[in-house]
Formats: structure tokens, C-alpha cells, sequence
């Protein structure tokens, strides 16, 4: 099973504050385990969101606006993707992750194919796979 | 310059656990996905379980602490990603454009951030990552 471990920001991570070279440090040892494990698939940080923009759809044209957005709880600071046996299994492993206080992760599955059963038809199922394919060899 | 496109469904954050896409949905995002497959533009791509049936895990204080989802207090959430590489911001923002969202739909767009976006000693600290991912180093 596949998992996205969201990464929350923080007014640190909003405000380009750097991880410290103690904390990399332990992140990059962590990162490393999980790599060995053949758990971790990606690991990234963004930028914050001075660096972003949204667009927000409507009936007419789609509306930008560019960062700094609202600080709220929800705002991604980074993500991993990982690949475990079962949720259980990754959130043994995220609660490793040497954050210090303050620090919030959220986990959620990522779809795959199976999930869709029958709503999925079988011309949908297809370019999905070759979509996939072509990623893959990337 | 890498950007992920963070698409924040409307009322995904109520969504029940086993909800699923309508099928004219999928059909006209898997059109999007192979357009930005095409232009050359698409690195990967994911959706995500709705958060009722995610958990968090906040490392507050000395243990980390693990709660399951749904979080009533979460206005907007992540539904899925697409991660680009484009040359700017302003050419990410044109193809969140096109994305077939529904109304009241944001995308949020973040650049992601490169070992080269980091001061030397940073990098220094994070030395050989890209290698263990099995990416060239940027």
C-alpha cells in the first residue's frame, strides 16, 4: 500500500526558516533507513508559500492569486511518499521521524487502481496503466 | 523548476472513507494527466484517500501522538498532486489553468525545493539524498 505522509507547516516554514544542520542531520539518517527498508519512494520540501500561487475554479475564468497565503494548520511545508504493508505499519515508521515539538504529520492512502473497482472501465483502466507506464520509465 | 500542483477538492475534508470520484470525473482528469504527459511536463501524479480515513501524528511533546481521522477543524485538504517540471511559476500556474476542477476547487501550486536552493553548509548536512532516491543531484 502506498501512503503520503503530509508534512504541515509551521510559521518557521512559512516564514523560510532552514532546518538547522542537527536536524537535517537526523532526517537524512532517518531518510536513509527508510530507503534501506525499500520503504521511502519521495521525500521533498517546498518552498514557502510566498514562492506559490492557488488558482481557484469557477464558472468563469479560473481566479490566480500569488503567496504569502493565510497561515492555517493546513498548509503543506513537505511530503513523503511512502510504500508499507498496511497504515499500521507506516505510522510505526513516521512515529520515528525525529521531529521536535510542534511538529504534525498526516497520513493518507493513495488511490490505486484496485480501489476503483467496477467505476473504473476498462478503456479508463487501461490509460491509466499506460499513463502510469510512462511515468514509471522516467 | 520543479512545482507540485496540490488540488484541494471542495468538501473532501467531510468526504466518508470509501468515497469515491464520479467516473466523468476521472475521465476528464485522465484527458488533463495525458496532456501534461504529452507536453512533456508531468514528473508523477497521485490521489489520496479521503482524511476520514487517515490519521495524524503530532510529535508535541517527548511521544509522538496519533489520532484518527475525520479532523473537523481542517477547512481545505489535500485530495491529490500532480508534481511538474516547468520553467517558471507563471508556466505552472498556466497549466493549473487547465485543469478540469470543479467550481469552488483551488489548486495550490509550490515550488519544490532543490539541494541547490540551499545555503553550502545545508547542503553540506544533506549531502548524497538525491543519490539514495536514485535522482541525479539538482
Amino acid at each position: 500500500m502506498r501512503f503520503m505522509v503530509i508534512v504541515k507547516a509551521s510559521k518557521d516554514s512559512e516564514a523560510g526558516v532552514m532546518p538547522g544542520t542537527e536536524l537535517l542531520t537526523a532526517m537524512g539518517k532517518f531518510n536513509e533507513e527508510m530507503v534501506k527498508a525499500g520503504i521511502m519512494q519521495a521525500g521533498e520540501g517546498l518552498h514557502p508559500t510566498a514562492k506559490g500561487a492557488r488558482v481557484k475554479y469557477s464558472s468563469s475564468q479560473p481566479a490566480v492569486s500569488r503567496g504569502p497565503f493565510n497561515f492555517n494548520s493546513d498548509l503543506v511545508a513537505g511530503f513523503w511518499l511512502i510504500q508499507t504493508e498496511s497504515l499500521d505499519q507506516a505510522i510505526d515508521w513516521m512515529k520515528r521521524a525525529p521531529f521536535g515539538g510542534g511538529a504534525e504529520i498526516e497520513i493518507r492512502q493513495v488511490f490505486s487502481p484496485e480501489d476503483f473497482g467496477e467505476a473504473l472501465t476498462p478503456e479508463l483502466r487501461e490509460r491509466g496503466a499506460r499513463l502510469q507506464a510512462e511515468i514509471d520509465k522516467q | 523548476m520543479r512545482f507540485m500542483m496540490l488540488m484541494i477538492p471542495a468538501g473532501y475534508e467531510t468526504a466518508a472513507p470509501d468515497a469515491l470520484p464520479p467516473v466523468e470525473a476521472i475521465s476528464a482528469m485522465m484527458k488533463y494527466n495525458e496532456a501534461l504527459k504529452d507536453a512533456g511536463v508531468l514528473i508523477t501524479l497521485d490521489g489520496l484517500h479521503p482524511p476520514s480515513s487517515g490519521v495524524r501524528v503530532s510529535f508535541a511533546g517527548g511521544k509522538p501522538v496519533v489520532t484518527d481521522g475525520p479532523f473537523t477543524e481542517s477547512k481545505e485538504v489535500i485530495g491529490g498532486y500532480w508534481m511538474i517540471e516547468v520553467n517558471s511559476r507563471d508556466e505552472a500556474i498556466a497549466w493549473a489553468k487547465r485543469c478540469p476542477a470543479s467550481n469552488n476547487e483551488v489548486i495550490e501550486i509550490r515550488q519544490v525545493q532543490e539541494m541547490a536552493d540551499f545555503p553550502p553548509e545545508l547542503q553540506q548536512a544533506a549531502a548524497g539524498f538525491s543519490e539514495l532516491q536514485g535522482r541525479p543531484e539538482r
